[in-house]
């Protein structure tokens, strides 16, 4: 599967979810890993270079990290929309 | 901009010789107004015996999960200098040493976009920049990084490594503990700024069991410099502590755990066998011995403060490993031990409540370390072991 | 003005960079040290090179104002080369025996403490407190400040049988090393946590927030979509405030801290040890704790003259037994000193032999 595809299914998945749990690094990959066949480690590639560029962003709550879809106000603040 | 508020209580606090916090905190205020809200929401804290701090949702730079602690002021309206007031962790250098020029830089990086308020260090032993924005927080990344300093962990990850002194400037210390911190702080840098664990996991190394890094106390992974083989003994300077005045008898025979000394006025014997390595004697006659020729390091897992079902002390794991560059053997180790946990842990649990929980058979197995007397007191006194088909072969 | 352009993942400098000529020449080479003062002391290599170390008293918070004093000060009397302690001390590497005296003489016309070094009270290692932290029960700084003024002496001159190392943490989470230290001191609660039902929907995980509880008190209120709280059961440790903010532990009129002693980390003479609760509670009376200083000087007070050289708090207190300890502080033993939870059952005492 070519990275953007896998990309979107990842993001598709986090919109799915968002609101339901709070998801750690770990369950979207397993998540990802079971839908696509792809390598956990594939995903978990594809999920880095989504954070690296704000499509996605760890927070932190209730006492542990997790990874969420950026607010408007995390994308402006890192200058990624205006 | 200070003097925004009057703080009778805090000022009780720059009477007496202890340096004041408050006066920090004062000199700080002078030219920031975030540092003169802090002195005010602290002053209200002081009247009330409550905090008003909120913290989590930012946790760092753009890619990074770590290093940032976002925290606000629940009074943003009475205090809005520190609507926001983050943390930023920087790694600290190994052994906590720097030029003033370094530390310099730091300051001044860290005036033009913070409160001017740090910590020196932090528990983990970050250098803590203690409150900005949430808008700074891109531009003091690349100013530090730019300069060759990096975030440190915070979240399910990874956290810094420190160390003591070891080699720089302590005799004692068995193991290049300066060293070993840089290398795996290089070594785990995703881990480190990349939350992925189920909970935090630190590494702190000490060069002896003198522990001066508390490693036994406050780290899943406590790396311990020890030695195989004599202690190396000076006569002479045996003599001259007597000279001086020290009781040989009473304060390092009488005292050793082992009972494997014995001086007779002239000469100190050691029965090496018997020596647990306990750092006693070499503490207290530091000219006259030193540790045995082989040097590596004891490795121990699991220690940890008492949140939730009580405090844990780490553990023997790895009597004695070799800790020479490039540390392969401990690097491949630490892989190991962190890969077992990372699959078999509950979100939130250390590695020292999981090795309780599924007991330690399942994790030496899986990390490839046999059974040994050494890893513990006493063997079990109950009759109720588990037998695996491993077992019957 | 542009920002200069980022880099990730390069961990912090090499430490290298910053280790004094002396310190690169005799790294790891280093034969014994000798202590020359509360706050001075010299290491000698087996080259013959001398490195003196002069330590000084630190807050832990520092303005930059005063890390560039204490940066000016190295300049002018070592190089510039300086390391902060893992107790957050600082500490001047000086190679030029001249330059100690004038060094330590600046410093103390500068009101700096020397000291900390040897069998002394060294600086308390201690936690963010109401200065920083969500979940403070304490202020830890101030309890510092206020317990050092009155240790002081214990820092810079007088001499104890061991190192006695004292920590404050504000809260149970105890970000630092309370429980195995000396003699420190820890925030507590002691009421059940009050619940925001309006909140908790919102902010919190219910299934994270009951597992989180230790003793099992928490169990869903499907009605609210809340939590409830088995008021038997909480011990207030507030894990449940952690992973769920609305769910509020502080009680500020409630709130205050104990005093527990007898732990250590280093492995000489006898294993490192847990702290144990010496005293169950002090309410907070900021600025200065009075009650709780002055209990810190009686334990240690007791130590000093009734302890063997050599024995750190917690030897001192095994070999006398606890009923003795309790018996020459003339601390009040009470229900809370017997452990009801997870070591429970290795604390009660299973022979016949023991002292009034």
């Amino acid at each position: 599967m070519e990275t953007a595809e896998l990309q979107d299914k990842i993001f598709a998945y986090m919109e799915k979810m968002k609101g339901k749990k709070k998801l750690k690094e770990k369950d979207v990959i397993k998540a990802l890993a079971e839908e696509t066949s792809e390598a956990p480690d594939t995903v978990k590639k594809a999920l880095r270079g989504m954070i690296d560029v704000g499509r996605l962003m760890y927070s932190y709550g209730g006492g542990a990290s997790s990874v969420e879809i950026p607010s408007e106000e995390y994308l402006r603040e890192k200058g990624l929309i205006k | 901009m200070s003097g925004k508020y009057k703080t009778p209580m805090l000022d009780e606090l720059e009477k007496g010789p202890w340096p004041s916090f408050v006066t920090e905190i004062k000199k700080a205020a002078k030219k920031s107004s975030m540092a003169d809200d802090e002195l005010g929401q602290l002053e209200k804290s002081y009247k009330t015996k409550r905090g008003y701090w909120k913290h989590g949702g930012i946790v760092g730079v753009l890619g990074y999960g770590g290093g940032v602690i976002g925290r606000y002021s629940s009074l943003p309206e009475e205090f809005p200098g520190i609507a926001h007031f983050h943390t930023v962790r920087i790694n600290q250098t190994s052994g906590f040493f720097y030029t003033a020029k370094a530390l310099k830089e730091i300051c001044d990086i860290w005036d033009k976009y913070g409160s001017g308020l740090t910590n020196m260090h932090g528990s983990t032993g970050d250098l803590v920049l203690l409150g900005t924005t949430t808008e700074n927080l891109e531009a003091i990344f690349a100013e530090y990084s730019s300069r060759g300093w990096d975030l440190g962990g915070s979240g399910s990850a990874m956290r810094t490594p420190s160390c003591c002194v070891g080699p720089g400037r302590c005799e004692w210390s068995n193991i290049d503990t300066l060293d070993i911190t840089y290398t795996l702080t290089q070594e785990f840098q995703d881990e480190l700024h990349r939350p992925a664990f189920p909970y935090k996991f630190k590494i702190k190394t000490a060069g002896c069991a003198v522990d001066c890094v508390a490693a036994i106390a406050r780290a899943d992974m406590s790396i311990i410099g020890t030695w195989k083989g004599n202690i190396q003994i000076d006569q002479a300077e045996v003599k001259k502590y007597a000279d001086k005045g020290m009781n040989i008898q009473a304060e390092i025979i009488d005292m050793c755990p082992t009972n494997c000394m014995a001086y007779d006025g002239k000469t100190l014997k050691i029965n090496d066998v018997e020596c647990n390595r306990c750092m006693h004697c070499i503490a207290k006659m530091t000219k006259a011995l030193r540790s045995g020729k082989e040097k590596g390091a004891t490795i121990l897992i699991g220690s940890k403060a008492p949140i939730v079902v009580g405090s844990l002390l780490s553990w023997v794991i790895v009597p004695f490993i070799k800790a020479d560059a490039p540390y392969t053997e401990l690097k491949e180790l630490i892989r190991k031990i962190i890969g077992w946990w990372d699959d078999t842990a509950k979100p939130r649990e250390r590695i020292g409540e999981v090795i309780e929980s599924e007991g330690m058979r399942p994790f030496l197995e899986a990390i490839g370390v046999p059974p040994m007397p050494q890893q513990v007191k006493e063997p079990r006194k109950d009759p109720f072991f588990f037998w695996s088909e491993s077992d019957f072969k | 003005m542009a920002l200069p352009k980022r880099q990730t993942d390069i961990g912090p400098p090499k430490y290298d960079q910053f280790l004094p000529p002396i310190i690169k020449k005799n790294y790891g080479k280093w034969k014994y040290h000798e202590e020359l003062s509360g706050g001075t002391m010299v290491h000698v290599a087996e080259s013959g090179d001398k490195l003196y170390t002069v330590r000084v008293a630190s807050p832990r918070i520092l303005s930059t104002e005063t890390i560039r004093e204490i940066c000016d000060l190295s300049e002018k009397y070592c190089d510039g080369y300086l390391r902060f302690t893992t107790r957050n001390n600082v500490e001047f590497l000086v190679s030029d025996q001249s330059k100690v005296d004038p060094l330590v003489a600046e410093l103390k016309q500068k009101k700096y403490l020397v000291g900390g070094i040897g069998d002394r009270v060294s600086n308390i290692v201690h936690t963010q407190g109401w200065v920083h932290c969500h979940s403070a029960c304490t202020d830890a700084s101030g309890l510092v400040k206020a317990i050092m003024d009155d240790l002081h002496e214990y820092f810079t001159t007088k001499e104890l049988p061991n190192k006695v190392r004292l920590a404050v943490a504000c809260c149970v989470n105890m970000c630092g090393a309370v429980h195995c230290s000396d003699i420190a001191v820890v925030a507590v609660h002691r009421k059940v946590p009050t619940i925001n039902h309006e909140l908790v929907p919102k902010v919190c995980e219910i299934p994270t927030t009951v597992a989180s509880c230790p003793t099992s008190a928490i169990r869903p209120n499907p009605k609210d979509k809340s939590v409830i709280i088995n008021e038997e059961k909480c011990m207030y440790c507030g894990n449940c405030f952690t992973v769920c903010p609305p769910i509020d532990i502080h009680k500020p009129e409630e709130d205050g801290v104990a005093i527990v002693v007898g732990g250590k980390v280093g492995s000489l003479r006898t294993d490192p040890k847990f702290s144990k609760l010496a005293i169950p509670f002090f309410y907070n009376e900021p600025p200065r704790w009075p009650k709780v200083v002055a209990a810190i000087r009686n334990i240690l007070e007791t130590y000093e003259k009734n302890a063997m050289k050599h024995e750190r708090v917690g030897e001192w207190i095994e070999r006398i037994g606890w009923e003795s300890f309790f018996k020459l502080t003339g601390i009040e033993f009470t229900f809370q000193h017997i452990d009801d939870f997870t070591f429970a059952r290795d604390t009660f005492r299973t022979s016949a032999a023991f002292k009034y």
